[in-house]
């Protein structure tokens, strides 16, 4: 037992010891030592403001401050994506920007940015004008133009609408065009503009209706697509001219131009003032393409240059973020020139954060030092496990279940093999094991590349948990070894089999069976089980009973677990009524069971266990027969019968009695001193949560205690019963694997033809990878969780604590994400 | 006799490894200790596994009847 507590205390079975402690800072230098511990990232503040809302905070002007700088800086990062540009990949800097003046500066940017993008706008949107004026121009003068020479009868080559003979009157006008000379003459009159290509036909059928018929309808497609402004794409429109007679008309035609969205533009009928023109508007149109392109250049700059820092500016307004909400749960003391801070600490990093504060008051050239000293605590401390790469994922999975209690065995250290392990009894199969190797070692050979990409929730996951699926491959490659499948084919690895036929004719193989001619094959299950009759009667009692075995003994585990904890927190009481007969309770019946399991399978006896342990329970008395295994069993299984009785009354009883006899000793004396100091404080509040509870609540203690003991007797045979899921598992992989083996690849390679040869291997490959490789292994691991979260903790684990979240820049960058 | 020999073997197995890992990464006794439990849990899981199947495998009681199809 010496030996025993000699040993070096192992820094992940329980939590880092941990100390509450206050600080006391001087204004002036408060924020640069928040910034340090920051940096540091080990100490965690307790929020001394929690009933305050979050504008009664001293510090929440900063703190708005800092958010209208973070939305400046997502509006810049904005732009910078949608003017194309790549964001620089640069790593952050150190900041040594000031943060006021960085507010200036973003202020600067934001007004420049948002100035550059209304004055391109405008521009845009003249271009675009012109441009559509220009396309007008083109084809509406051909309109005119053609209207003129109609006289000589020429074709045109543009699409003319010239209503049929059914509406006269369209044809009288187009007659009265050519007979006249120029338009205006005959009180014609004409509008020209641009609109959408599919607005068109709706368009005409209007005009035709609103005018009665009374106008000529000339179109012509645009020879290019032209940017919509109100959708931002690139749009087909469509040039027409409009010839009306009238007033009236007029405004009723532009009207509904202006409802289709149609621009109009004025075309001089003139043929030489359409060539001014449009030479005009040509040169405006270079000339803005050419302000434009500067405009779009100059802003690419400004943004370029922004970029460069964006990513430094965002770390650190989230930093100077963060240190304000930090400071926001300090207190200020009366004197309102210090503030006070409480928090908790690893007893280890107690130097390091003093060093830090020291730092601070130095920089920030403070006469009065930081103070810095524990405090006893007040609530539970928060429990802190020191990982690193290989222990996190099995932390955070023991975690994902409850945290550990402050100082409470933590089940991970054994969860890092013993999960795996049951892992691979289920999944047991080596030639799956080396897929989910390889898998495993290509993640961990591009650790560092992965590590800074940002992945995909499920590659997150995968990723995080690489070094459990290479313990989960290695020893799958072990179980398959041993249940001897390679994609469910058995191999001679480890020599001859043990079974040979009787005779050499073999003629009684398919009837009696093979015999046992030497030792049992060495390692492993015999190859010649696979493919006969009775595979199945004999790898289910195998597993059934393997089951049983693993189970019992991860349970001894888990209660041994529950006998450190009550030795580390001195709580006799524990062992000598809870630890001692739950051993007692579990071992006799299945502790027992597991003997008997033994001895058959050593002595090879015929005796049927179930009869065994049933009737141990309906009539121990009697003679066992021929299922007795050993001399003196009958005895032994009364003597373990009557423990086992005896078990469930010592865990049930003795201990609330004791705790009432034991919280009366302790309260003997102090009620009265409690009498003598104030009568009012034995009627206050007598439930409340002091150190020591003056009331003690016997029959809430003693259901408690009920509640526990039948768990834990119910609970041993649900829990033992719950480890044959190691069997049916592992039975349902093997069956899926042969039939996967048997039924595709083998019928496929049966054929000569070399296509359904590799039809059928890749539908193996395929069925293979999906079901067995993705789909069996989550079902592995859930399973395997569940027998750790539920069979294995719950005999030792309270998982009621909290956990250390320390004030660190580190964690924001993750918590970001 | 067979069980008893492998029995060691996989016992000596569990003290090499035990050796290379302290030889390899020693970081300090706790460290250390942690290591000794990882390798001594697998060490006994892996037996345990080993020796199950074995004990079910010396006095079976019943043999391989082969299907028709072999």
């Amino acid at each position: 037992m010496e030996w025993f507590r000699n040993l070096p205390e192992m820094d992940l079975m329980r939590s880092e010891k941990m100390t509450s402690v206050q600080l006391i800072i001087p204004v002036e230098s408060a924020h640069r030592a928040v910034s340090y511990l920051g940096e540091l990232g080990l100490l965690q503040f307790r929020d001394l403001n929690d009933d305050k809302s979050p504008f009664q905070r001293t510090f929440v002007n900063q703190v708005k401050r800092c958010a209208e700088m973070s939305r400046k800086l997502r509006f810049l990062k904005d732009q910078i994506h949608k003017a194309g540009l790549l964001a620089s990949d640069l790593p952050a800097l150190k900041p040594d920007v000031d943060l006021e003046a960085l507010e200036v500066q973003l202020v600067e940017h934001e007004h420049e940015l948002t100035e550059m993008n209304a004055n391109s706008e405008k521009l845009q949107q003249t271009y675009n004008e012109l441009l559509e004026f220009k396309m007008v121009l083109q084809k509406a003068g051909g309109f005119l133009v053609s209207g003129k020479s109609y006289e000589t009868a020429e074709g045109t080559e543009l699409d003319e609408n010239v209503y049929p003979s059914d509406y006269p009157d369209s044809v009288s006008l187009l007659e009265q065009a050519t007979q006249s000379g120029p338009s205006n003459t005959s009180g014609l009159r004409f509008i020209s503009g641009i609109i959408a290509k599919s607005k068109v036909l709706l368009f005409e059928r209007m005009l035709f209706r609103a005018t009665r018929g009374n106008l000529l309808f000339n179109q012509a497609p645009a020879d290019d697509l032209i940017m919509d402004h109100i959708s931002s794409e690139m749009v087909e429109k469509t040039i027409f001219v409009v010839f009306f007679s009238g007033e009236q008309a007029k405004t009723k035609i532009l009207k509904i131009c202006e409802a289709f969205g149609a621009n109009c533009y004025p075309v001089p009928e003139d043929l030489t003032k359409q060539a001014q023109i449009t030479q005009e508007v040509m040169l405006r149109l270079s000339e803005l393409e050419t302000t434009l392109d500067v405009g779009i250049r100059h802003r690419n700059v400004a943004l370029h240059s922004i970029g460069v820092h964006l990513t430094t500016w965002i770390n650190m307004v989230k930093r100077e973020n963060a240190v304000f909400d930090t400071l926001n749960m300090l207190n200020f003391d009366v004197t309102k020139k210090c503030l006070v801070g409480e928090g908790w600490c690893p007893i280890f990093a107690k130097p390091q954060i003093q060093e830090a504060l020291q730092r601070a008051t130095f920089d920030s050239s403070s006469q009065v030092g930081i103070i810095f000293h524990t405090m006893d605590p007040v609530e539970s401390p928060p429990t802190y496990f020191r990982t690193n790469t290989f222990t996190n994922a099995y932390q955070e999975i023991v975690d994902a279940y409850g945290v550990a209690k402050y100082q409470e065995a933590n089940p991970a250290v054994y969860t890092v093999i013993t999960f795996p392990f049951l892992f691979a009894v289920m999944f047991g199969d080596w030639g799956h094991g080396i897929c989910l190797l390889l898998g495993a070692l290509v993640l961990i050979a591009r650790e560092r590349k992965l590590s800074s990409q940002k992945l995909g929730s499920f590659m997150e996951m995968l990723f995080g948990g690489r070094y459990a699926l290479l313990l989960m491959s290695l020893f799958s490659i072990y179980c398959g070894l041993i249940y001897n499948e390679f994609f469910s084919v058995p191999y001679h690895i480890f020599g001859k089999s043990a079974y040979k036929c009787r005779d050499a004719s073999c003629g009684d193989a398919y009837t009696v069976g093979l015999i046992k001619y030497r030792d049992a094959y060495p390692f492993g299950v015999d190859p010649s089980w696979r493919g006969s009759r009775s595979e199945l009667p004999f790898l289910n009692s195998l597993k059934m009973k393997m089951s049983i075995l693993f189970g019992v003994a991860q349970m001894n585990l888990g209660i041994m677990l529950s006998y450190f904890n009550s030795i580390f927190f001195n709580n006799s009481l524990d062992i000598r009524y809870q630890f001692v007969p739950q051993m007692i309770f579990l071992n006799s019946l299945f502790g027992y069971l597991s003997l008997l399991i033994i001895i058959k399978w050593c002595t090879g006896s015929q005796a049927d266990l179930y009869h065994v342990m049933i009737y141990m329970f309906l009539s121990p008395f009697d003679d066992l027969g021929e299922n007795e295994l050993f001399w003196g069993q009958r005895p032994l299984q009364i003597l373990l019968l009557l423990s086992a009785l005896v078990a469930v009354p010592w865990m049930l009883f003795p201990k609330p009695f004791i705790l009432r006899k034991l919280h009366a000793e302790r309260f003997q004396g102090r009620t009265y001193g409690v009498l003598r100091s104030s009568e009012i404080d034995l009627d206050s509040e007598p439930g409340s949560a002091r150190h020591h509870e003056e009331e003690f609540n016997f029959s809430e203690v003693f259901v408690h205690q009920m509640i526990h003991s039948i768990e834990f007797v119910l609970g041993s045979v649900s829990n033992t019963a719950s480890y044959l899921r190691l069997w049916a598992l592992s039975l349902a992989h093997s069956e899926l694997s042969t039939v996967f083996y048997e039924k595709v690849l083998l019928l496929a390679w049966g054929y000569e033809n070399i296509l359904i040869r590799i039809v059928g291997l890749v539908v193996f490959a395929f069925a293979t990878a999906f079901i067995l490789l993705m789909m069996e292994t989550l079902s592995a691991f859930l399973h395997a969780l569940r027998l750790h979260w539920v069979e294995f903790q719950n005999k030792f684990y309270g998982g009621d604590g909290y956990k250390f979240k320390p004030f660190s820049f580190a964690a924001l960058a993750d918590d970001e994400d | 006799m067979g069980f008893v020999v492998t029995t060691l073997v996989f016992a000596a197995i569990g003290i090499l490894a035990s050796l290379c890992a302290r030889i390899c990464c020693n970081k300090g006794p706790s460290a250390n200790l942690f290591h000794l439990t990882l390798v001594i849990t697998a060490t006994v899981c892996c037996w345990l596994m080993w020796a199950i199947v074995y004990l079910a495998q010396m006095n079976p009681l019943i043999v391989p009847i082969l299907s028709e199809g072999e």
